[in-house]
């Protein structure tokens, strides 16, 4: 495998409100490879549609990306001139939005649409453009495509709208296809097909997908590798089946057993995560996850956990997993020389992570 | 029989035909039910293709004084009268409506043209160049109506029908320019402006190419409500002798020479009184009739 296609590094971005400065992405880093599938998790607020909209450029105001780097094949996207960075939108990456409907233009047909996405980066005769468009619906199995190429958006059911703007996102194959919550406006069968089209469409075109969604089971079904996202960090990272089968953050195991399982023995209660996410204007001291968390230690109160290497290909922010992973590495325990940081180690023997 | 089973053809048929109907084929067909938007429509449609008649035919010469005695009533002759100088009224009329229709569509083109653009523009950067059109539109509107046009007209200095149609536009961009900025303001908001930025679509485009054609149903309306009112500005400008300079009539101008003998003969002040009123009906049902049909949310 070749080197990473998009890196992000340190990327922070804020909004200046009257209220205060909202720290809605701070310091998330991670690579994306050609041709793989990425899920970003977390709930609502926690910056997964902030870090794409940074990555397209398209941060609403009053935000801003006030810094890092987002290197595309190593063309850092933050130093480009505008100009520059409307070629690389729809072009290099192309993003999907969560409500087809919302998301295509009302008194514009369909095929138009497919075109005009084509028509903002080449030139191209119209014939050429309508005919290319049709190649592209019928790609994402809308039956008769030349016909809904005709037809206006709201005459289009759900599913076939998110095919018309998968379709829009691949008029120029783009390495890079950013999906915001693509199926969550959907009926859940509706949901599977556009998951298994995404999953096909990055197999055979090898365009490699950022889904983000708050649905685990959309990433269970589509993504290789899977980085859970908290108050605008990342908490943890590794493949898809192993953070299912051991998350490593108290985060993930929470976001994990809050969702229904139908395999769930009836009087199972369904557990929510208890309070509420954190207030991104000044957010908690220490792991910003720590007034929610129920392995708390006293480390978690005062210091930031940095997202670590906890096992091959896992990457964890928490103190409570860390101290465990070098004791289990072998590599000894985790240090703190500062005064009365010790007892941390009675909250990791109490409760167990996972 | 066979009528009876082509009406329940028509009728089982009928959902499934609305359903595969564009916007603006909705609009038309929504329109088409409102008898009086179709009837002032016709009404339009005629005024107009009398004045096109009127350009190379008239009854008699609308200049001409002594065509007929001064102050006659209605007559086989002149079938709506003769004025204080034995001019021709039907002819005058014909002239009149041509200025009238003149003034009031390329009044609205002038408005479109510099409003909506200019509405586009400062809604969708927002920023100083919207603080500077809102404090323009400001000023315009602080400012009386007439003393614009009066002063606009005093300044061009060259009486005419071009000058009348600047002056006349010069108050009423503001409307168009406010309606456009506010549709464009809530329109880029909406996700389908996002996605098309998303897709790397230029500014230009996405202005004209996806917000303007949102926001066409309520200029369109503006537009056609926006005519009669240019028209009526006229009138009152001629009326008070700021209009058309004579001896091309107006139908401002026609009610003015006939005031001074209302008691007498009033069809002379009746005939250009009327024909305004209609005229303005006329257009303000049409432009009623357009907005229920563009309006989705009114869907019937």
């Amino acid at each position: 495998m070749s080197g990473p296609i998009l890196e992000v590094r340190d990327l922070h971005t804020q909004f200046y409100t009257d209220d205060g400065v909202v720290q809605a992405v701070n310091g998330v880093s991670f690579d994306l490879h050609e041709g793989e599938s990425l899920g970003i998790v977390g709930e609502s607020g926690c910056g997964k549609s902030m870090t794409a909209l940074s990555i397209m450029g398209l941060v609403p105001e009053p935000g801003r990306v006030t810094g890092g780097q987002i290197r595309l094949r190593g063309q850092d996207l933050l130093r480009l001139r505008p100009e520059d960075m409307r070629e690389v939108r729809g072009r290099d990456v192309a993003m999907i939005f969560q409500d087809p409907l919302s998301s295509l233009n009302p008194v514009l047909r369909n095929g138009f649409q497919i075109e005009e996405a084509m028509l903002a980066h080449k030139e191209l005769p119209r014939r050429q453009a309508l005919e290319r468009a049709v190649g592209l619906l019928r790609k994402v199995r809308v039956p008769a495509p030349e016909a809904r190429a005709r037809d206006y958006p709201f005459q289009l059911s759900g599913g076939m709208r998110q095919r018309t703007m998968i379709a829009m996102g691949l008029a120029n194959d783009p390495s890079v296809l950013i999906a915001d919550e693509p199926t969550t406006a959907l009926d859940v069968t509706v949901q599977a097909q556009i998951l298994e089209l995404l999953r096909d469409l990055n197999r055979e075109l090898n365009t490699a997908i950022i889904m983000i969604t708050h649905n685990l089971g959309v990433v269970a079904g589509l993504c290789s590798r899977v980085l859970v996202m908290y108050a605008g960090q990342i908490v943890e990272e590794g493949p898809v089946d192993e953070i299912f089968e051991h998350p490593q953050h108290p985060y993930t195991w929470a976001l994990l057993r809050s969702v229904p399982r139908i395999d769930a023995l009836r009087h199972d209660r369904l557990r929510s995560i208890e309070g509420l996410p954190p207030d991104l204007i000044s957010p908690p001291s220490g792991c910003r996850f720590h007034p929610r968390c129920p392995f708390r230690i006293d480390r978690c109160f005062r210091e930031e956990p940095p997202l670590e290497r906890i096992a091959e290909g896992r990457l964890a922010a928490c103190w409570v997993t860390m101290e465990r992973a070098y004791a289990e590495m072998g590599a000894g325990q985790l240090v703190d020389v500062r005064p009365g940081a010790g007892s941390g180690v009675h909250g990791l023997q109490e409760e167990r992570v996972g | 029989m066979a009528t009876q089973q082509a009406t329940v053809d028509q009728l089982i048929a009928a959902p499934v035909a609305r359903a595969q109907v564009g916007l603006w084929t909705d609009a038309w067909r929504r329109l088409r039910r409102n008898r009086l938007a179709l009837v002032s429509a016709a009404y339009l449609i005629a005024l107009a293709a009398t004045a096109l008649v009127g350009i190379v035919y008239t009854p008699y010469p609308y200049a001409h004084q002594g065509v007929g005695l001064p102050y006659q009533g209605p007559s086989a002759a002149h079938l709506l009268g003769t004025d204080q100088a034995g001019r021709d009224i039907l002819s005058r009329m014909i002239i009149g409506a041509q200025i009238s229709l003149i003034v009031g569509l390329a009044t609205q083109t002038v408005v479109v043209v510099v409003g909506v653009p200019l509405g586009l523009v400062a809604g969708y950067f927002k920023g100083w160049i919207d603080t500077a059109l809102s404090f323009v539109i400001s000023v315009f509107y602080g400012i009386p109506d007439i003393l614009v046009a009066m002063i606009l007209i005093v300044i061009i200095g060259k009486p005419g029908l071009g000058t009348i149609i600047v002056a006349i536009a010069a108050t009423r961009w503001m409307d168009m320019a406010r309606l456009t900025r506010g549709q464009t303001l809530s329109l880029r908001e909406r996700e389908f402006i996002e996605a098309s930025r998303a897709t790397g679509g230029r500014s230009t485009k996405i202005l004209f190419g996806h917000l303007l054609p949102n926001a066409l149903g309520p200029i369109i309306v503006q537009a056609t409500l926006g005519i009669p009112a240019a028209i009526l500005f006229e009138a009152f400008l001629s009326f008070l002798g700021l209009g058309v300079p004579p001896p091309t009539p107006s139908w401002g101008s026609m009610a003015a020479d006939g005031i001074h003998a209302m008691r007498i003969s009033p069809h002379i002040v009746l005939a250009p009184a009327i024909g305004l009123s209609i005229t303005l009906m006329a257009f303000n049902f049409l432009g009623d009739g357009l907005r229920d049909a563009l309006d989705p949310r009114q869907k019937r």
